[in-house]
């Protein structure tokens, strides 16, 4: 802190945040450099922790005058490069806005501060008999805001959807300070444009700090019941994906960790018994008891008629639980296999499945690179990883090489960059092999009416929107 | 080891994914990502990488670690912050970044000095024999002024002759000098559970003092106790104290693995206690950090409890960190204050007459009986080691149907 712009922004800092925190030693930004891809850094120039909800509005009021960029940070688990300073400035975490401020049981919404947990809500409402579906693997650290900013999705959004589908309304601080409502509880009867709160989810902070939210809540399933499927290649493994789909039972998740993840899990703390070399899925049926213990035979049935003949299934909680943690920790867990790694999040049409798998293998392989694919195979929303060592030179280069070209095919097959994760700043360089000039104009202009200097969150989503102040 | 000769390919294991934030009590207590492993894993291994220089904000959050662990149980990749947390501290306290407390560094070179710490602690065992408690972590207890564990121990064998599995009992440091009453109910339940047990002669401080205040000699405790309980040939070796026996755990890996005293208990299906159809006590379990997160214990054993012959259930949240961490509450007494408020604010509306809370740590429960006594527990409580719930007393005799060896 010797520079004078920098005490200089400390000093209009600390005076928008007379009781939050404001860190802005070299030891206080470098906790901040990265989200859930460790080996990217980005150095903010200062870090706000604002007390409560009304002291963000009190800096969203100040922020415009600071004249660098503001970017909004949950807990940090985004897996593009969202809420990270691209383009330095200050980050605004949200960890202080905790608040479960209402669970209206009889109208089956809740009313959430950003910075609230996703599993915290999700403890919070089980005692009510209620449950909010979208379920990322980051649940127990992810907060809502960040869910929210990336339309966050997760194992069960094959049958519930995304995050959008149970945003009821967002309270949202523009950069001028003001404070809109995008929809409420009443599902949008009120005097607040409910339309427009499409614009607010998924927008990774490019447009507004977000405040709190009113999500949808749905009852909590009667009875649960977990498969565990293993083939032996991909073929048969596409086969039983189609066959689920198509079927009347209609699972609520669908889920497909190849031999390298099945490898990875059955070596680490979290093994649960797979066999060697095998493709394994994890489906899952759910609703009211009679109805679902019914069809428990029938997708066994189904899991075995295209190709398996190890088919597992359990109403037990603690076995269930066991499977889910496998898959939900797949990302921490490369860990034990790689310092780096970079996961990508196309969505396909499910017919090419095989074949894009293929495509990873086969440029993995020839760069030398290893990848795991865990997914949500389901919703054709792929996520193949790509381990490597960020510090020998050139690996970094070769698995973007392998991304760029495996984004491609992505786009070739009818496929699209996102599923769930978002686009920040690791994948918008492909936008433009999705998007033409005309309409990526058209998209820019949305971030443009809502800070025209695009303070909020700059080189995020396009790679040429930039702050300038 | 220092953080200047830690590679930056120690660290290599955390990927990032922030999995260890929601379960630091220091992130959740400040919000401050530098406050969390993800955020001090960051620090260290930028520092090493030279990357970022020395800076007293760095020396801040390490400083602020409670050292729970409960990031090692989160961590999906394995990352061992405890070991790097460990070096990171004594390299701190080695360059002088960080001073540990007078108290505690003077408490730091008693436990390598146990006939000294037993004498300088005789007027503690006195006045908490007396029901005099004189300090906000002192419960109480009636703990024998002069006759040492290892002299009972042999009293309570040549009475019993008990003969079932031998085990070596580490005695600790404090929990010798100043909760013996503990050590002697540990002796009792083993011997009525026709173990024998025998006092390992030469054993020392498990070392985790110096662990939890980075101060030397560390080293010099763990070859101690390798003297001392590696050659012997038992069934196993216990401590009735999860910090001990994790600390003793570390020290003689690989090769001797330390039991829990309580998990050890768990498989002999131990001798059940009776209590009158009408007893309203009830026992809240609260599981010590290095129990669970250090030993990775699931827990302890649902028939040692259910032996207390009480009413019990697992305290809420009871994983997680009370704000004892060893040390913690000396060293950063707002931090351990505020964090034991969250975790003891239950017991205020507790069911049960009497209420016990129930752990198996000593320095957990002299955290839990400060919660008395600073008033953020305003109901009565006792606060009892389970090893003491399963206690016969000294008239007891060792079952005829006892497992043999």
């Amino acid at each position: 802190m010797t520079s004078p712009v920098k005490s200089s922004l400390e000093h209009q800092l600390k005076a928008l945040l007379p009781r939050g925190r404001v860190l802005t030693s070299a030891a206080q930004l470098a906790g901040y450099g990265a989200d859930g891809l460790g080996y990217k850094n980005h150095l903010p120039d200062a870090v706000v922790i604002p007390a409560d909800a009304e002291e963000l509005a009190g800096f969203m009021r100040g922020a415009k005058s600071l004249g660098v960029p503001v970017v909004m940070r949950g807990a940090g688990t985004s897996l593009s490069g969202g809420p990270v300073a691209a383009q330095g400035g200050v980050i605004v975490h949200t960890s202080a806005l905790k608040k479960i401020r209402d669970i209206n049981t009889e109208g089956f919404w809740c009313e959430v501060e950003c910075g609230v947990g996703l599993n915290d809500l999700d403890a919070a409402l089980k005692p009510h008999g209620v449950f909010y579906p979208p379920d990322p693997s980051s649940g127990p650290v992810c907060t809502l805001g960040g869910n929210v900013a990336s339309n966050a999705g997760g194992a069960h959004c094959f049958r519930y959807g995304v995050t959008s589908n149970y945003v009821l309304g967002v309270e949202a601080i523009l950069l001028d300070g003001s404070v809109h409502r995008f929809g409420g509880p009443a599902g949008g009867r009120g005097p607040w444009r409910e339309d427009w709160k499409r614009f607010m989810i998924g927008s990774e902070g490019t447009l507004a700090a977000f405040t709190r939210f009113w999500l949808r809540l749905l009852p909590l399933p009667e009875k649960v019941w977990t498969f565990r499927a293993t083939y032996p290649d991909m073929k048969t493994t596409e086969a039983a994906i189609h066959a689920l789909v198509a079927h009347s039972s209609y699972p609520a998740a669908i889920e497909m960790l190849d031999p390298r993840g099945v490898a990875m899990v059955e070596s680490s703390q979290m093994a649960c018994g797979l066999p060697e070399g095998s493709f394994m899925l994890l489906v899952e049926i759910d609703g009211p008891e009679a109805l679902v213990n019914a069809r428990v035979q029938s997708v066994a049935e189904l899991l075995r008629q295209a190709g398996s003949n190890d088919v597992m299934f359990s109403d037990e909680e603690a076995l269930r639980q066991k499977l889910w943690k496998a898959r939900k920790a797949s990302g921490g867990l490369l860990g034990q296999l790689s310092p780096s790694y970079v996961v990508q999040d196309a969505v396909i049409p499910k017919r090419a499945l095989a074949e894009v798998l293929q495509l990873v293998y086969d440029e993995a392989d020839a760069a030398n690179i290893r990848a795991v694919n865990v997914f949500h195979a389901g919703d054709g929303n792929l996520h193949p990883n790509f381990l490597f060592d960020s510090r020998v030179p050139g690996e970094l280069e070769k698995v973007e090489l392998i991304s760029k070209r495996l984004m491609q095919r992505v786009i070739d097959v009818g496929g699209t960059l996102s599923g769930e994760h978002g686009i920040g700043n690791d994948k918008s360089a492909y936008m433009p092999l999705v998007f033409g000039p005309d309409s990526m104009r058209l998209q820019l202009s949305v971030p443009a009416a809502f800070n025209p200097a695009h303070q909020m969150n700059p080189l995020k989503v396009f790679d040429n929107r930039r702050f300038v102040a | 080891m220092s953080t200047e000769a830690m590679t930056p390919d120690y660290f290599s294991n955390c990927t990032h994914c922030g999995f260890c934030l929601a379960v630091c009590p220091t992130y959740k207590l400040t919000g401050d990502e530098n406050n969390s492993p993800r955020g001090r894993l960051r620090l260290w291994s930028e520092e090493a990488a030279g990357r970022l220089p020395q800076d007293k904000w760095t020396d801040f959050y390490t400083a602020e670690c409670v050292g729970c662990l409960a990031c090692e149980t989160a961590c999906p990749a394995t990352v061992p912050y405890g070991e790097i947390f460990e070096h990171v501290r004594h390299e701190h306290v080695a360059s002088h970044r960080f001073k540990p407390k007078l108290a505690l560094r003077l408490a730091a070179a008693a436990v390598t000095r146990p006939i000294l710490l037993n004498l300088a602690m005789l007027p503690a065992r006195l006045l908490r024999s007396a029901g005099l408690s004189v300090h906000r972590f002192l419960f109480p207890g009636s703990p024998s002024v002069l006759k040492s564990t290892a002299a009972y121990a042999d009293e309570l064998m040549q009475r019993h002759r008990p003969t079932g599995p031998r085990v070596a009992f580490l005695t600790g440091c404090l929990m010798e000098a100043m909760f013996r009453e503990i050590n002697f109910a540990t002796v009792r339940v083993l011997i009525e559970n026709n173990v024998r047990v025998i006092i390992p002669e030469g054993q020392g401080c498990c070392g985790a003092f110096q662990e939890h205040t980075g101060l030397d000699g560390v080293e010099a405790l763990r070859d101690q106790n390798r003297r001392a309980f590696g050659p012997l040939d038992v069934d196993a070796i216990v401590s009735n104290s999860s910090g001990c026996g994790y600390a003793l755990g570390k020290t003689l890996q690989p090769g001797k693995q330390v039991r829990d005293v309580l998990g050890f208990l768990g498989e002999l299906s131990p001798v059940r206690r009776q209590r009158g159809h009408n007893d309203g006590t009830r026992v809240y379990v609260d599981l010590p950090c290095h129990l669970v997160h250090g030993q990775k214990a699931a827990g302890i054993p649902a028939n040692v409890l259910d032996a207390t012959g009480y009413r019990w259930e697992l305290a809420p949240k009871a994983k997680d960190c009370c704000g004892s961490g060893g040390v913690y509450n000396i060293q950063k007494p707002e931090n351990a204050q505020q964090i034991l408020a969250d975790k003891s604010a239950f017991l205020n509306e507790a069911e049960g007459a009497p209420v016990i809370l129930g752990t198996s740590n000593h320095v957990c429960m002299m955290q839990w009986h400060s919660a008395g006594a600073t008033g953020l527990v305003t109901r009565p409580y006792e606060v009892r080691h389970i090893i003491q719930l399963l206690d016969p007393g000294e008239k007891f005799s060792i079952p005829s149907n006892s497992p043999q060896p």
